[in-house]
């Protein structure tokens, strides 16, 4: 297993630039998860550290040793396509053992590396069987074990999970973190859905408009995002987001004025102006039913969605700013009600005119 | 892959792909020059270009004087224009048919005119042209229509009704709650649908009916039906030795079917392409 | 609501309406002819017109009186070379061609494709004047380029040669028709998606691998399709034969196909009267063997290849 570093890459095709000046590192054995909505170019990245894409500018290194101008297959990587890329008109057995006849290795060895990744995938009565006999999930089992039996330094993932039903791919979702852990591997994965994200990573990139917006632990992300996009990206349901203006500074105090006229203050060291912007940002779960006369916000229910433990009540202010609170389950909230909601200060985030977050 | 083992394998490349293609056109070419230039012309330099003192229309004026070359090109054009209508029409109807209603026999009536894709109409050539006698039609161009009519249905049929059956089903249940006839449906609703598959049978009818040798051989091969294949293999035949009316004709047939092919290749492709999908 | 038949209350003349034209002139003038050739084939006939009932006499003679069974035999022998010349040569370059323009990021892919397709939609006597031109001694427009890359010692006028004219008239055949291989196989590989391609680079495999292990056995069933289609058009071939070397076939009816061999026996040709019942014989002949072949094809080459199916 390897580490990745990635230096200053720009990919553009033809006019288009689809990476700007992307920095980032994978360490051995990490499980590292490039998230982003679609066309922020998470897969084009992990196409180019396989080696399908050429970088416009900018170095790969793979185990210190510059990759930029290495073939695919002589870069020790394995990849897993989102729509699997079996052979139709071979074995699963074949499948797995392609890469390996290519590369000449004996009979024996990779007899012995199939039916030992078969087995740890549970294909191995599936050997004799073509991809159109297998069902969605078996054909994914049978895409990481081709890649598992090239003992690849690298393994990576694009989007394997998005052909899958809800169920399978909570399923799968478990059986791929079990196998990082098993195999030791290094990993690296790609995907829009950031609860796959949250679960699996070691560490997000966090990919915007072919950007990386923030690089972290899954837990550094969630509580301390770094720019609204980040904020409203990892979550769900979505953070709320409040807009509001500076309305004085007092040496280490800032005070912001809300839209509903609402003061809130902060102790911060970001310098700022008054009349700047600022957006307020709380996340739902993070709201808490207030006494009435207390509380920071009031706002008038919507909708109430009750899924069993917790609701979620959409709620608006008195400007129409939308807010999602989240209740317990037992909640008597309904549609119409008035509500007065509040936050412990640490947890409301705080993110100046350009979008990047105060300390 | 490094630059340069890229840009050999990529020269490579097109030197195949350039060297067939001059391949295929070169003979062609050559053979358009050529009946613009002098007999002598032809001779010495064949492969020249005709110049200002080796260009010469000679050629073309015995071809024009000495055949009735616009009649067979009008002969050759009513009998595609009529066959391709006429397929178009009766196909599209059929595969409506066959691909819309559920009726006993519906399969097997498919494959009945399926089975005309694969077995040559020529094989009954000697009960057919005895059938077009008894039918006082020898001679005819009516009888090379009806022929090619019978020649060209079963692959139409085919690829309109697998075109059809994709026609999605909300649009023929929502014509039909209009409480409208299926007349209507089928030539206010479905027939414009099936424009760009009819662009294919279109393509897939004209080319063999337009260059067809044997039916205009034996059916019609009088002076006033020969269609512009047989006319001018005819002609060839009876000026073997006159190069230049020889390739003069030969460049006359080759002009229309030209021109068609140009305009019409993006549709004739897509069609070939989108059929062997299946 | 779907227009069965038992639901209306009045006899669905729409149905008939739509399906009878059509159906009435495919079985008049295509599939009636075939039965009653088949049927004539029975027959023999005398100067008078008068059709008698013989039985398989034909067959037999066909086969084995001296008079017929010569160039039956010979004419078959012929249309199987023409046949296995196109298989060995249109087939492999249509391969090539359709692998070639499939390359991804590949300039001048339309230009080629159009080009290179052109001389199919030409008419067979048309090629077949154009390269008998080309090939004439008379003309020397292939010996001087053959001079011109050194090998101006192999020409002959190979078309009048009795051992190479089929050959020869095969490969015009084979340059005029091999777009439509080119195109089918073509489409064929524009349907593998990209990302198999992708998964085999990364398995480790070059261009070649991955045109031999992956894209040509996904082809393998229009390869088969292209074959049985080239099957049929060889064996109903006569166009090009006839334009080039008349009726007759020659030299000495090396030339001489089904085709050309059917169309002498019905029609007849300068000594030879025509014989309606022994063309009819013939005919039947050449549907038993392209009827042979379409069987092949759809009971065993198709089951066979189903595995390969995308």
């Amino acid at each position: 297993m390897s580490d990745i570093q990635l230096k200053n890459i720009d990919k553009a095709f033809g006019k288009v630039k689809v990476l700007h000046d992307v920095n980032m590192s994978v360490t051995d054995g990490e499980f590292v998860v490039f998230v982003g909505p679609s066309g922020c170019g998470k897969s084009t990245l992990l196409r180019v550290i396989a080696g399908l894409e050429q970088v416009t500018a900018g170095e790969i290194f793979i185990d210190d040793e510059q990759v930029n101008d290495v073939q695919p297959r002589e870069r020790g990587i394995a990849m897993v396509f989102q729509s699997y890329a079996l052979y139709p008109h071979m074995t699963v057995y074949k499948n797995m053992s392609f890469g390996l006849k290519l590369k000449r290795h004996n009979k024996q060895e990779i007899d012995q590396r199939v039916r030992k990744a078969a087995e740890t995938l549970q294909l191995t009565d599936y050997l004799d069987r073509r991809p159109a006999e297998l069902s969605g999930g078996q054909r994914q089992r049978v895409a990481i074990g081709r890649a598992i039996v090239r003992h690849p330094k690298v393994f990576l993932f694009d989007e394997p999970l998005s052909n899958l039903d809800a169920a399978l791919r909570v399923q799968t979702r478990i059986e791929i973190a079990k196998l990082h852990k098993k195999l030791d591997a290094t990993i690296v994965y790609v995907t829009h859905d950031q609860v796959e994200a949250m679960t699996l990573a070691d560490k997000i990139v966090v990919l915007n408009d072919g950007r990386v917006e923030q690089v972290g632990a899954p837990l550094e992300l969630y509580n301390s995002p770094a720019n609204i996009f980040v904020a409203g990206f990892i979550g769900s349901p979505k953070m709320n987001f409040l807009k509001g203006t500076v309305s004085s500074i007092k040496g280490d105090t800032v005070e912001i004025r809300l839209p509903d006229d609402k003061i809130m203050s902060f102790e911060h060291d970001t310098p700022a102006n008054e009349k700047d912007t600022a957006t307020i940002g709380i996340r739902p779960e993070h709201l808490l039913l207030a006494e009435a006369g207390d509380g920071l916000l009031k706002a008038e229910v919507d909708v109430v969605e009750r899924l069993g433990d917790v609701s979620y009540l959409y709620c608006a202010l008195s400007d129409g700013t939308p807010i999602i609170a989240s209740a317990p389950g037992t909640s008597l909230a309904k549609t119409g009600d008035t509500i007065r909601l509040t936050a412990r200060t640490e947890k409301i985030h705080v993110f100046g005119p350009d979008g990047n977050a105060w300390k | 892959m490094p630059k340069t083992r890229q840009a050999i394998s990529s020269m490579g490349i097109h030197a195949i792909l350039f060297s067939y293609m001059v391949l295929a056109l070169w003979p062609i070419f050559l053979t358009i020059i050529n009946s613009f230039k002098t007999r002598k012309a032809i001779f010495r330099d064949p492969m020249g270009l005709p110049g200002l003192d080796t260009f010469s229309l000679k050629g073309f004026n015995k071809v024009l004087l000495r055949s009735d070359f616009e009649l067979y090109f009008m002969n050759s054009i009513t009998v595609t224009v009529a066959t391709l209508v006429l397929v178009l029409l009766l196909g599209a109807m059929a595969a409506w048919a066959l691909s819309e209603y559920k009726f006993k026999g519906n399969k097997w009536l498919g494959l009945y005119l399926a089975i005309g894709i694969m077995i040559p109409i020529r094989l009954g050539s000697v009960s057919l042209l005895q059938l077009i006698v008894n039918m006082n039609l020898a001679n005819t161009l009516t009888a090379l229509v009806l022929v090619y009519i019978a020649q060209s249905l079963p692959l139409a049929i085919f690829i309109l009704s697998e075109f059809m059956q994709q026609i999605p089903n909300d649009l023929k249940e929502a014509a039909r709650c209009d409480g409208v006839s299926e007349y209507t449906i089928f030539f206010k609703v479905i027939l414009p649908l099936t424009r760009p598959a009819i662009a294919t049978v279109g393509v897939f009818t004209l080319v063999p009916v337009w260059n067809d040798l044997w039916f205009p051989l034996i059916l019609a091969p009088s002076n006033e039906t020969q269609t512009i294949t047989l006319g001018v293999q005819q002609f060839i035949g009876q000026y073997v030795t006159d190069w230049n009316a020889v390739l003069a004709s030969l460049t006359l047939a080759i002009v229309p079917i030209l021109i068609i092919y140009i305009l019409l290749s993006r549709h004739l492709i897509r069609g070939i392409t989108a059929g062997a999908v299946k | 609501m779907s227009a069965v038949g038992g639901r209306f209350k009045r006899f669905p003349h729409h149905m008939v309406v739509f399906l009878a034209p059509a159906t009435i002139i495919y079985t008049l003038f295509m599939v009636y002819p075939l039965l009653d050739s088949i049927r004539l084939s029975l027959y023999t006939t005398d100067g008078t017109g008068a059709f008698h009932f013989a039985g398989l006499t034909n067959y037999i003679a066909i086969m084995t009186d001296p008079l017929w069974a010569g160039p039956f035999w010979n004419a078959l022998k012929n249309n199987f070379i023409f046949f296995t010349m196109h298989m060995l040569v249109q087939n492999p370059i249509g391969i090539m061609l359709a692998a070639l323009l499939s390359l991804p990021k590949l300039a001048g892919r339309t230009t080629y494709r159009t080009l290179i397709f052109m001389p199919t939609m030409l008419s067979v006597v048309i090629i077949g004047f154009i390269w008998q031109l080309i090939l004439s001694p008379l003309w020397g427009v292939s010996e001087t380029l053959l001079d011109h890359i050194g090998l101006v010692d192999l020409f002959q006028p190979w078309l009048g040669q009795e051992a190479t004219a089929l050959v020869t008239l095969s490969l015009i055949s084979v340059w005029q028709f091999v777009g439509i291989p080119m195109m089918l196989i073509y489409a064929a590989m524009l349907n593998i998606p990209e990302d198999l391609t992708e998964g085999a680079i990364i398995d480790g495999a070059n261009h070649w691998e991955i045109f031999w292990h992956i894209k040509l056995p996904l082809i393998l069933p229009t390869i088969a399709m292209v074959s049985i289609l080239t099957f049929v058009a060889n064996f109903n071939a006569f166009d090009l034969i006839y334009s080039v070397k008349g009726a007759l076939a020659g030299p000495d009816f090396s030339t001489d196909i089904m085709g050309t061999f059917f169309y002498r026996t019905f029609f007849g040709f300068q000594l030879q009267l025509g014989n309606p019942t022994m063309g009819a014989t013939v005919a039947t002949m050449m549907f038993g063997v392209i009827l042979v072949g379409v069987l092949f094809y759809l009971f065993v080459l198709q089951r066979k290849l189903r595995r390969y199916a995308l």
